[in-house]
């Protein structure tokens, strides 16, 4: 859904006299009518103006840019051929998220925030190093100071899905990640297809794919229990041979932990008919997919 | 069909008791997760189903156009293995159905002649405690975005099924002399028309026939693929994918759409 | 931005483009109807340009057998990590440290400020009141050992309105649509604000080792270990560039910000980590009155 401004009762901006207005303030001599509380802010947002009105809407405002990154060693010779799971390598990534995910906690708790939105969340597997950079802007709702209750968030939702939960009754609560790497049984590859003619299953290796898939979403829904969260949303799932080393296989999700604060509000979307472009002719293509 | 394995690996147990617990994870992302909301389902777990099949043949240069049976029955067979462990993931949860299907396959480097089939989705249960179980008394699947679901539903339909339909056809090659006959003309090349209609035709009949199977008024979103995965360019897997869709019981009025039109760029 | 060079006068071509009648403008279609609904007159296409040399800056390697720590810039970020075993052999790196390359960051500024300057001037000639749509750039010209600074824009002219105090026109990477909004918020804009923060990591024993994966026998790990001088940097970089830019606000905002940064390694665990760190400055003119919350809506196409 998107969020269209057709909100009732809006009056109509003319942005004209708006743009008149703000050209009349920076043509003043000094800005030093400007309240000085204002003038002290300096506040840093990554945010862009779209994201911005809908956190108004709700009453939050942007404070402060925020980061937190991580790089954790992978010991030597790890990725040589072995059996089952590579731990130390599932282990690094797994402290790394850790450790970019606190330090950018600290960092929004240090600025004032109640919480991040729109983590851009970075993570790069080498040989021998696992790097996780998280950036956002830590966000609180207009005019609060000081610490609350509520323990400080961090999520990888844009401001407009934050601004749609929040209104629906949820709130986020932070990442929760899980990974896990695993060697390709390759030995027993060759085997199995030379007593294979026929077109079979292959069990040993749906056994060992699919533990490694377990494990990777079995740990962000630890994290994600550890929290207290009701659920994790916009799970980010990868999967795929390490570029170094084609015989290794990582599995990796990522998501953000919400949670129920009272019951779920609908919002009742409006179903909409934009008479924009002219409708597009047939095209067999479009049938296939892709 | 080869024997469905009655037991999910054991790895499968312990996630999913996280998720009959409570704890709800899914890929949707929040527009579609509010969606799902808005028709009274709420997402209860990711689910996954996957199997790795040998899909290796022997390629000759037959001379006649024609189907493969045998690789199309395991191209079906690997599809089904991982749809049905996808479903009995989604069954274990108590979920009615399971939205955002996609079916996906890996190739890897050390398994020439084998592939992994994978299903993903995010299993759905009606809030309501009314079962939408479809008619074989499994969970619903379908590929329907959380948009699409939510659109369906207003329509008073609600999905079936993912359905599909899979033919693998060889291509004659041309003898020699066909091809310096037709060289330097643009003519109709009958043996390949009617080598991809045959195709075609079968993956799609085969597709509605699964339909037919669940009882559905119809099918939506149909898409056909073609992939020549590991075999060369002359050996085609035609695959017909769609989610047959039925009447719900309840009585649905369609809301009259606002039509707008938006000055974006 | 005061600190730049007197920039030389704008070249004759341009003065020659602006005495034209008809004027250029980057601004794509939208943008262009979105500047007259608010009354924005386009002017003319403005740039300004920098060459600077650009060698590898600093000092050779601390290591080897005459090396000393690095004393310069105490003034900039700098941390130091000591070898925790006691054995010393000449290639054992026995300590090591991150700094902040401050001369690469100030002729970077340099760079960037001569050509925003430039850009300025010629957006003043035409008695512009501020440069919309700005796009800047640092590109490595070939092999050449020379980096050019870009910066370029829209001018424009506030019908009706008054110039900006000073007579310097403001800039804003803004164009179009999101310029009406950011005004609209209550946000005018001041200037664009950019800077670069350079840390340099020379590795101690430790964080070769990790870095490399190298088993020297000292400080061999059989399970992960964080590489803390790494990380140091990681965060320090991002820190510098957020500190430097806080200083050019002046108590203004920085918004629609964007935070690139990039890392080089050059072997046995050494390595540098650049951040570039862009945004609009802006100032508050008027309260900001909240638009009651947006309806959702679902398309069907």
């Amino acid at each position: 859904m998107s969020a269209d401004g057709l909100g009732a009762g809006a009056d109509p901006v003319d942005i004209r006299q708006e743009m008149l207005d703000a050209a009349g303030y920076l043509s003043r001599p000094a800005a030093s009518d400007a309240p000085p509380a204002q003038r002290r802010a300096g506040r840093t947002s990554d945010l862009s103006i779209d994201e911005e009105f809908a956190l108004h809407a709700i009453g939050w405002e942007p404070v402060q840019l925020v980061c937190g990154a991580s790089l954790y060693s992978v010991p030597m010779g790890v990725w040589n051929w072995g059996q089952g799971e590579i731990t130390s390598a599932s282990e690094a990534y797994a402290r790394a998220f850790a450790g970019a995910s606190d330090r950018l906690h600290q960092e929004c708790t240090t600025m004032g925030g109640r919480g991040v939105v729109g983590a851009h969340v970075e993570v790069e597997v080498h040989r021998h190093h696992v790097d996780v950079t998280i950036v956002g802007t830590a966000v609180r709702p207009v005019g609060s100071r000081g610490l609350s209750a509520d323990p400080v968030f961090v999520s990888d939702l844009s401001g407009r899905d934050f601004a749609l939960l929040h209104q629906a009754g949820w709130t986020p609560l932070g990442l929760a990640a899980g990974a896990s790497f695993v060697y390709a049984p390759r030995r027993s590859a060759g085997v199995a297809m030379k007593q294979k003619n026929q077109n079979v299953e292959l069990t040993n290796f749906t056994e060992a794919m699919y533990s490694a898939r377990e494990s990777a979403m079995e740990r962000m829904q630890s994290a994600a229990l550890a929290m207290d969260g009701t659920g994790v949303v916009q799970v980010h799932v990868e999967e795929g041979p390490m570029a170094f080393a084609s015989h290794a296989v990582s599995f990796t999700a990522f998501g953000t932990v919400v949670r129920l604060v009272d019951r779920h509000t609908r919002l009742t979307p409006r179903m909409i008919l934009p008479l924009d472009d002219p409708t597009p002719a047939f095209d067999a293509t479009s049938l296939r997919g892709g | 069909m080869s024997d469905v394995p009655q037991d999910l690996p054991k790895e499968a147990g312990h996630r999913l008791e996280e998720l009959e617990a409570g704890l709800f994870t899914s890929d949707l992302s929040v527009n579609e997760f509010l969606l799902i909301k808005e028709v009274g389902f709420h997402p209860v777990g990711f689910v996954m189903g996957s199997s790795i099949y040998h899909t290796g043949i022997q390629t000759r240069k037959w001379g006649q156009s024609q189907e493969l049976e045998k690789l199309t029955g395991a191209m079906y067979e690997a599809r089904e293995l991982a749809m049905t462990r996808m479903e009995e993931e989604a069954a274990e949860l108590g979920a009615d159905g399971v939205v955002g299907v996609r079916l996906d396959v890996n190739y890897y480097e050390w398994g020439k002649d084998a592939a992994e089939f994978i299903a993903v989705g995010t299993a759905v249960k009606a809030e309501s405690g009314v079962s939408h179980l479809n008619k074989l008394g499994k969970p619903f699947t379908s590929d329907l975005s959380g948009q699409d679901f939510w659109t369906l539903m207003q329509t008073g339909y609600i999905p079936q099924g993912l359905v599909m339909g899979t033919c693998v056809y060889h291509i004659a090659h041309r003898g020699l002399g066909q091809t310096l006959g037709s060289a330097g003309q643009n003519v109709e090349l009958p043996n390949f028309t009617q080598a991809l209609y045959e195709a075609r035709e079968l993956a799609m009949t085969r597709m509605q026939d699964e339909a037919t199977r669940l009882d559905a008024s119809g099918i939506v979103g149909v898409r056909l693929e073609e992939k020549s995965h590991q075999w060369g360019s002359h050996t085609i897997e035609f695959l017909s994918l769609g989610t047959a869709v039925g009447k719900t019981s309840d009585t649905v009025t369609l809301p009259r759409p606002t039509t707008i039109i938006s000055l974006d760029n | 931005m005061t600190t730049a060079p007197e920039p030389d006068d704008v070249p004759e071509a341009a003065a020659r483009r602006f005495a034209g009648g008809a004027f250029t403008s980057g601004l794509t279609v939208p943008d262009f109807a979105a500047c007259l609904q608010m009354g924005l007159e386009p002017v003319g296409f403005v740039q300004g340009f920098c060459v600077m040399q650009w060698q590898w800056y600093g000092m050779g390697s601390p290591y080897g057998t005459f090396g000393v720590p690095f004393q310069g810039s105490t003034s900039g970020y700098s941390q130091t990590w000591q070898c925790p075993h006691g054995f010393v052999s000449a290639e054992h790196r026995s300590w090591g440290q991150n700094y902040e390359q401050s001369w690469i960051e100030d002729a970077w500024r340099q760079g960037f400020v001569s050509a925003y300057d430039r850009m300025i001037e010629e957006a003043t000639s035409v008695g512009a009141h501020g440069v919309v749509g700005v796009v800047d750039s640092s590109d490595r010209l070939s092999d050449l050992g020379v980096l050019e600074f870009r910066v370029q824009g829209t001018a424009v002219r506030v019908t009706d309105g008054p110039p900006p105090a000073g007579g310097i026109p403001w800039t804003t990477y803004l164009a179009g649509q999101r310029l009406a909004k950011s005004i609209e918020a209550g946000l005018a804009p001041v200037s664009i604000a950019a800077t670069v923060s350079s840390v340099r990591v020379w590795a101690y024993c430790i964080t070769e080792y990790l870095t490399e994966g190298s088993a020297g026998g000292w400080g061999y790990q059989s399970a992960a270990a964080e590489i803390e001088q790494m990380s140091e940097a990681h965060m320090a970089v991002r820190r510098i560039a957020r500190q430097q830019v806080r200083t050019q606000l002046e108590g203004d905002s920085l918004r629609g910000a964007s935070m690139i940064t990039t890392e080089r390694e050059l072997g046995h665990g050494d390595a540098e980590v650049q951040c570039i760190l862009r945004g609009n400055r802006v100032r508050r003119f008027k309260a900001f009155d909240p638009l009651p919350p947006p309806q959702p809506t679902v398309r069907l196409l």
